[in-house]
């Protein structure tokens, strides 16, 4: 399996963008794999006539994106633990962007700290989170 | 109304309040995968010889109870999910069955602008049919405590 070594990994490095698919079916995809049955996440009209502005994206979707986007820059990087703060919700049908950046590096064990954020169109964060990633 | 946190933990954290179990299906765990963009065939393809549940995947899982039974009710809402804390221990793979042991692991406060936030982080401790580790997800849950 390819992927990025410890040895090749810099301080401060930046992964590669993820514009993660949250279309209402492939976030409906999701929900029915994760058994979450609230309307409010593929419903638009549900969803509205709860207060929010259209269907949201479920908090542990954006959580497994971000692994996602960890996993794409290095394959066969094991994720030790993933930490998400849910600020406020991501809509479905919108253009999220994900990124993350190398916050540190741990020589002893091979481990990396890893910054995560989830970015929407207007540019705020309602996603961020850190991940402790052996390579 | 003070919230006496010190006095809530004593009396409340560290206590299991409930156990579910869970039977592990290979294409919940592709679809999981997919729909989150993971591309790596050891999460996404159900004939790897590697193939398991992405880190995260514990973290869909609720407890028949959220809260233990007569667990004081501080706030004029439902709260909100505020984030999760995963911490992966072993591979979780098809077939398996994991048991859930829930308990609250702490409790506090934080006050801004908007006044005083409680927060609850439910803790569920997952592990295998073989009795081993899997996972711990930390569910912080967050509720505007009552004035």
């Amino acid at each position: 399996m390819s992927g990025t070594s410890y040895s090749q990994v810099e301080f401060g490095e930046e992964l590669p963008a993820l514009e993660p698919d949250v279309s209402l079916a492939n976030v409906r995809r999701f929900t029915h794999a994760a058994g979450m049955t609230f309307p409010r996440f593929h419903d638009h009209e549900a969803a509205r006539k709860e207060g929010l502005p259209g269907a949201i994206v479920p908090g542990i979707m954006s959580q497994g994106i971000l692994a996602a986007l960890i996993h794409r820059w290095a394959p066969s990087a094991r994720i030790l633990r993933i930490d998400t703060v849910f600020r406020s919700p991501i809509l479905v049908d919108s253009r999220p962007r994900a990124t993350g950046v190398v916050t540190d590096k741990n020589d002893g064990e091979h481990t990396v700290e890893i910054d995560l954020t989830i970015q929407n169109e207007a540019h705020e964060s309602p996603v961020v989170g850190t991940a402790t990633v052996a390579l | 109304m003070e919230i006496d946190v010190d006095k809530l933990k004593r009396e409340w954290a560290g206590s299991t309040f409930d156990t579910a179990e869970f039977e592990i299906s290979a294409d919940d765990l592709r679809d999981f995968a997919l729909a989150c963009g993971e591309t790596a065939p050891h999460y996404t393809d159900p004939s790897h010889p590697d193939f398991r549940a992405v880190p995260n995947f514990t973290a869909r899982y609720v407890g028949r109870r959220i809260l233990p039974d007569n667990f004081p009710r501080l706030s004029d809402g439902f709260g909100f999910d505020a984030g999760k804390c995963v911490t992966v221990l072993g591979p979780i793979r098809p077939g398996d069955k994991v048991t859930a042991k829930s308990r609250i692991h702490d409790i506090y406060t934080k006050t801004g602008r908007s006044g005083t936030m409680l927060f609850i982080v439910h803790r569920m401790e997952f592990s295998n049919q073989r009795g081993e580790s899997v996972s711990i997800v930390d569910w912080r849950m967050v509720q505007r405590a009552r004035s």
